[in-house]
């Protein structure tokens, strides 16, 4: 992406988190003592000058894109295939997700493994016998460090229950 | 307590094997997280320090120092053998490391890496000694306005050179600020932002929030790009560098090492300028300025000196003013708290044994990094080896299991992962993520030093300037903010007539 290009969403989405948090998030969601005498002790007061700040910063960033010169080219692009790479990406978003989900039901270490499994294969690794047997030994070698050294409680899920 | 009984105190506390076995494994941790490209100094401390909540806090402490210290010279050697910079710091070294092992010199460009990285580590290490305590025993006179006035000008030098741009840098440190107001309201205990979630009412956890910034978006970029990190390793070759070549370069080194602990104890800037500030002086005032660039080994020196001079500085204002000095340092800053000790001018008092126990760890690091950095020198090979297929999902996994590991708390790896997803954002949008992980942790002491001011002069802002420090600190951040924005409209003004000429 072009730096003016990067400049004017910048800023756009400044001014547009700006707006939500003044009109929405703040009034809705940061409460305040009705005895609060002094608006600059008020809990509100912090949040309020921060968004508007950044309100602030948004148009800078706005003004600033538009004395910037255009772009007469296309950005070259980091990637061969820009629809793969959002492809994975999209990949890895639903396999965070999974691992989130599946975290309390199947425990850390079996959760770790598949996870291990799934971002490896995700990114194509050339040595998939060592990523499978980096993915069972890994999980269960942190589990012994956390679990039984840190003392750490390892969730351990409904299913299979670890020592 | 005497400085004799300071000193005393701090070799009984790491006069064991316990700690230098710490300091020791740290040191190997960051030179092999530092040679990996893709991984980083920030990374190698960030995936270290959950490993640190069981231990004592000093042993804790030092191995993170090691990792630090260890980082930023290894990211030296992929720059030298692969020209892919292990970390930022290590992009000078680049410009004259990569030609030199193209000629078959590769050996020789990294020996001066590490014999200037130990010389100025050995210096930014006594510097910090000497200027930590001197600043803590001025900074015990602080008061709120004092400090507010201190961490608002942090923010205002680390925002604005953090990046390509102040504005970007602002976005990125109100972000971060913004995050820091999640949880209970400091003064009268209200909700902001918790939507009725108890997990949240503690505010955002600090360690999912940093391996979420920083460790989870380089795993993105690598599902993004699967092959960025390839790369071509040289091999050392014969020549080793000899103590005349570096006798030639002391003078860069020395003078390096200095623009580093100048720099790194200005909270904010940062290990880069340093480096190409101390490079750029090295080629104005050297006989051979016309060989830099083309494989100078005092461009390597200088480089080295200037990146490795940061080291030991960004801890004067951590462990003296409780401001860290840059991102590593602002993780460190994190062991501190998970062990319940707040650095600044009243650890001075409190905790010496702890400062004077780190002061020792430090200045035995430096032997360490000399000895390990020999040996990770000739074991690059098998470090740049390890398939990137497996060593991502491996990170991924630690991240993990660390940050769960604070708080036995599956929400906290959903932070992280959610602020994952947040920091691959802000590096495809080149905000500077620095600025967000500092203001996020200093945003509480910001608000806090604010409101006890306001509650101190019956909300009267005059208090902000009341006295010589206050307008110290006010001073410096006008100069600051002046003298960014006129070399970003200077930049702006350039572009344009470079556009101009162009469009002709």
């Amino acid at each position: 992406m072009h730096n003016r290009t990067i400049q004017i969403q910048l800023g756009v989405g400044a001014l547009l988190a700006s707006g939500f948090l003044l009109l929405v998030a703040i009034p809705n969601w940061v409460s305040s003592p009705s005895n609060v005498s002094n608006i600059i002790l008020s809990p509100l007061f912090w949040p309020n000058t921060l968004a508007g700040l950044m309100g602030i910063v948004g148009l800078g960033l706005l003004l600033t894109s538009i004395r910037s010169p255009k772009p007469q080219e296309v950005a070259p692009s980091d990637v061969e295939d820009r629809v793969a790479a959002y492809s994975r990406l999209a990949g890895m978003a639903v396999i965070m997700a999974l691992t989130m989900f599946a975290l309390p039901r199947l425990g850390m270490v079996w959760t770790s493994m598949l996870a291990f499994a799934a971002v490896a294969f995700l990114i194509r690794t050339s040595h998939p016998v060592a990523a499978l047997i980096s993915a069972v030994v890994m999980p269960l070698v942190l589990y012994i460090f956390f679990a039984h050294v840190a003392g750490v409680a390892i969730p351990q899920g409904v299913f299979v229950r670890l020592p | 307590m005497s400085f004799i009984d300071s000193l005393l105190a701090g070799l009984s506390l790491v006069g064991n094997l316990e700690s230098f076995l710490a300091l020791g494994i740290g040191v190997a941790i960051g030179v092999i997280g530092g040679a990996i490209p893709g991984l980083s100094a920030t990374m190698a401390v960030a995936l270290t320090l959950p490993f640190t909540f069981t231990m004592q806090p000093i042993t804790g402490i030092l191995l993170l120092l090691g990792v630090y210290k260890g980082g930023i010279f290894g990211g030296s050697i992929p720059a030298i053998l692969i020209k892919t910079p292990g970390t930022p710091a290590s992009s000078a070294t680049v410009l004259d490391g990569y030609p030199l092992a193209e000629r078959g010199q590769a050996g020789k460009a990294l020996g001066m890496a590490l014999w200037s990285s130990c010389t100025a580590d050995v210096i930014s290490n006594l510097s910090l000694i000497l200027f930590a305590g001197w600043l803590a025993s001025f900074a015990l006179n602080f008061g709120p306005p004092e400090f507010f006035t201190l961490i608002l000008f942090s923010l205002t030098i680390i925002a604005g050179v953090s990046g390509e741009s102040l504005l970007r840098g602002a976005l990125s440190a109100m972000l971060g600020l913004l995050l820091a107001t999640i949880g209970l309201d400091l003064v009268y205990g209200t909700n902001r932002f918790t939507f009725g979630d108890p997990n949240m009412m503690g505010g955002l956890n600090f360690i999912a929030v940093l391996i979420g910034l920083f460790a989870i978006p380089e795993i993105l970029a690598m599902v993004w790009n699967p092959r960025s990190h390839d790369g071509t390793t040289r091999i050392l070759g014969k020549n080793w560098v000899t103590f005349s070549e570096y006798r030639k370069s002391f003078k860069s080194i020395v003078r390096g090492s200095f623009i580093g602990v100048f720099l790194g104890s200005i909270p904010g800037i940062g290990a880069a300028p340093s480096a190409f500030l101390s490079y750029s002086e090295a080629r104005r005032t050297s006989a051979n300025k016309e060989n830099f660039g083309k494989g100078e080994i005092e461009g390597v020196a200088a480089a080295e000196a200037g990146n490795n001079g940061v080291a030991g500085a960004t801890l004067i204002p951590l462990l003296a003013l409780g401001v860290p000095g840059d991102v590593i340092t602002a993780i460190i800053i994190g062991a501190f708290m998970i062990h319940g000790l707040q650095p600044g001018p009243m650890m001075f008092v409190l905790n010496v044994d702890i400062i004077y126990g780190l002061f020792i760890g430090l200045i035995v690091s430096s032997v360490f990094l000399f000895l390990l950095g020999s040996v990770a020198i000739r074991g690059f090979k098998y470090v740049a080896d390890i398939p990137r297929g497996v060593l991502f999902p491996a990170v991924l996994i630690l991240c993990v299991y660390g940050v769960f590991a604070v708080n036995n708390n599956i929400f906290d790896v959903g932070v992280m992962f959610a602020m994952g997803w947040v920091g691959f954002l802000m590096l495809r949008y080149r905000i500077p993520a620095a600025p967000f992980l500092i203001a996020f942790i200093l945003g509480p002491l910001l608000e806090d030093n604010f409101r006890q001011a306001m509650l101190m002069s019956g909300s009267s802002p005059a208090i902000l300037f009341r006295g010589p420090i206050t307008w110290f600190f006010w001073a410096v951040t006008a100069i600051t903010v002046v003298a960014i924005v006129h070399t970003g409209i200077k930049a702006t003004r350039k572009g344009l007539d470079q556009h101009k000429e162009n469009e002709e």
